[in-house]
């Protein structure tokens, strides 16, 4: 018989979201990471020298032919044994620990690329008339280009965002107590009966956390925008 | 390093990519009218049915792969008794080969991405162009197999590529309905002899190897339709 417990379906939300902030602490600490590693890739990749840039265009490659799941048991097993020559014991560390770093790495290979465009989007006529109005490079960088170039960034990295809310499910694979750790943990609890209900639960969490995140990207690309509407409106533009 | 392990592990490891490419063309084949369907839907607003079509694809884009694995492979099963009973028809619903649910669940989640590669391809061919086509006395079915849909074709070729090699990575959570593909062999012998960079290093080159190909293939395709390119401007 089809049977769907809508009692135990109920109950699952203040369990799974109880675990929530974790899962949103996986996520900032990710992006965070990851930033700084694709800031470093983007600074090779406009570089010039040749070496650099190859390194970081072969990392972007090898990231995207990379399953996460993958990266995730490399990360967590091999992690280990490869610092282990060194002396370093790291078998103990937290497992947010493994699970950031693994989802840092793999979102650094497509921020790269996505700050490289928005970077390129700007045409260098600005950066050309910025310098020749006095402004030193830095000011440069800090005031014309890059609040540009985020403006053209920020679609992708809401999708980056997303990305990372979504593979950051399987971190639950090596042990990780977020939501999706925590249904799995609840279905072996029941001995697999409910697994539907509790799934299904999560799958709504996610989804609606997908959708807010959208909408949040939404809504600062549209005040960017009005802003610069604005700006162009005022000749400051 | 055991390096005998990572030889022998890589020769199993080989063993799946079968099974990883079968599940990715099956699930490809089967997505591609599904999408057609959903992105002509929602081009056309058809009533009713372009809000399911929107809320499908806005489910399958906002879960985690393995969570739908999951659900399908927790409902349908059940789904499927229900039917069977209804229909009498006497056939064991637990001893379905979990290959076929891998293909349904990649099928769907693929088709969902794939329709928005449609929509959006579509959208960069110019209205005027099916007009033009139409008004110098095609139909309305030649207009789109010979205008519109070999330029859209140009404009996706990209999206297909990142779609195909998502596709490739997502099988690897197959392990999770015990499909023997590359990553369920590797994540086996892996448990079994304790040696896991070496099972998993095995199968970060295989998928590399696997996908670089795919993208390489892409490529070269890619370089063939821009001849098409030149009508668009």
């Amino acid at each position: 018989m089809l049977r769907f417990n809508t009692e135990i379906f109920w109950e699952s939300f203040p369990q799974l979201l109880r675990y929530l902030p974790i899962t949103f602490e996986m996520i900032f600490l990710s992006l965070l990471l990851g930033v700084i590693l694709s800031l470093a890739l983007v600074v090779m990749k406009l570089g010039k020298r040749k070496a650099l840039r190859k390194f970081s265009n072969g990392y972007t490659t090898v990231i995207r032919c990379t399953p996460s799941i993958v990266l995730l048991f490399l990360v967590y097993y091999g992690l280990p044994k490869v610092v282990a020559r060194f002396g370093v014991n790291i078998d103990e560390w937290n497992k947010l620990f493994f699970v950031v770093l693994t989802y840092a790495l793999m979102s650094a290979g497509g921020l790269s690329e996505v700050m490289r465009s928005s970077y390129e989007a700007i045409p260098r006529g600005q950066t050309e008339a910025a310098l020749s109005a006095g402004l030193t490079r830095l000011q440069t960088l800090r005031r014309i280009v890059l609040p540009q170039a985020f403006v053209v960034a920020l679609p992708n990295l809401g999708n980056t965002v997303i990305s990372i809310l979504k593979n950051g499910a399987l971190a639950y694979t090596i042990g990780f107590a977020d939501m999706m750790g925590k249904a799995t943990r609840i279905i072996a609890k029941r001995y697999t009966t409910y697994a539907l209900e509790t799934y299904v639960a999560l799958a709504i969490i996610y989804w609606v956390i997908c959708i807010l995140i959208e909408q949040i990207i939404k809504f600062g690309e549209q005040r960017l925008e009005k802003r610069k509407i604005k700006a162009a409106k005022e000749g400051i533009g | 390093m055991n390096w005998t392990f990572l030889y022998q592990t890589l020769i199993l490891v080989l063993h799946g990519i079968p099974m990883t490419l079968f599940l990715t063309e099956v699930s490809l084949l089967f997505s591609v009218p599904l999408a057609f369907g959903i992105a002509l839907v929602r081009k056309n607003n058809v009533a009713v049915l372009d809000k399911i079509c929107a809320a499908y694809v806005s489910f399958i884009r906002g879960t985690p792969v393995i969570l739908q694995i999951y659900v399908i492979y927790n409902i349908v099963p059940s789904i499927l008794a229900v039917l069977f009973e209804m229909w009498g028809i006497d056939y064991p619903v637990y001893e379905i080969n979990p290959v076929i649910y891998a293909i349904i669940i990649f099928s769907l989640s693929t088709s969902a991405t794939m329709s928005e590669v449609i929509r959006s391809a579509l959208a960069t061919v110019d209205k005027g162009q099916y007009e033009a086509a139409v008004t110098i006395g095609l139909s309305g079915r030649q207009a789109y197999f010979r205008i519109v849909f070999p330029q859209a074709l140009v404009a996706a070729v990209p999206n297909l590529c990142t779609l195909v090699v998502n596709l490739i990575k997502s099988t690897s959570l197959a392990f999770a309905m015990t499909v023997q593909d590359i990553t369920a062999i590797a994540k086996i012998e892996a448990a079994s002899g304790y040696n896991y960079i070496e099972a998993y290093l095995d199968i970060f080159i295989v998928y590399l190897v696997l996908c670089s190909a795919v993208e390489q293939i892409f490529k070269l395709v890619e370089c063939r339709l821009k001849r098409y390119k030149s009508a668009t401007i």
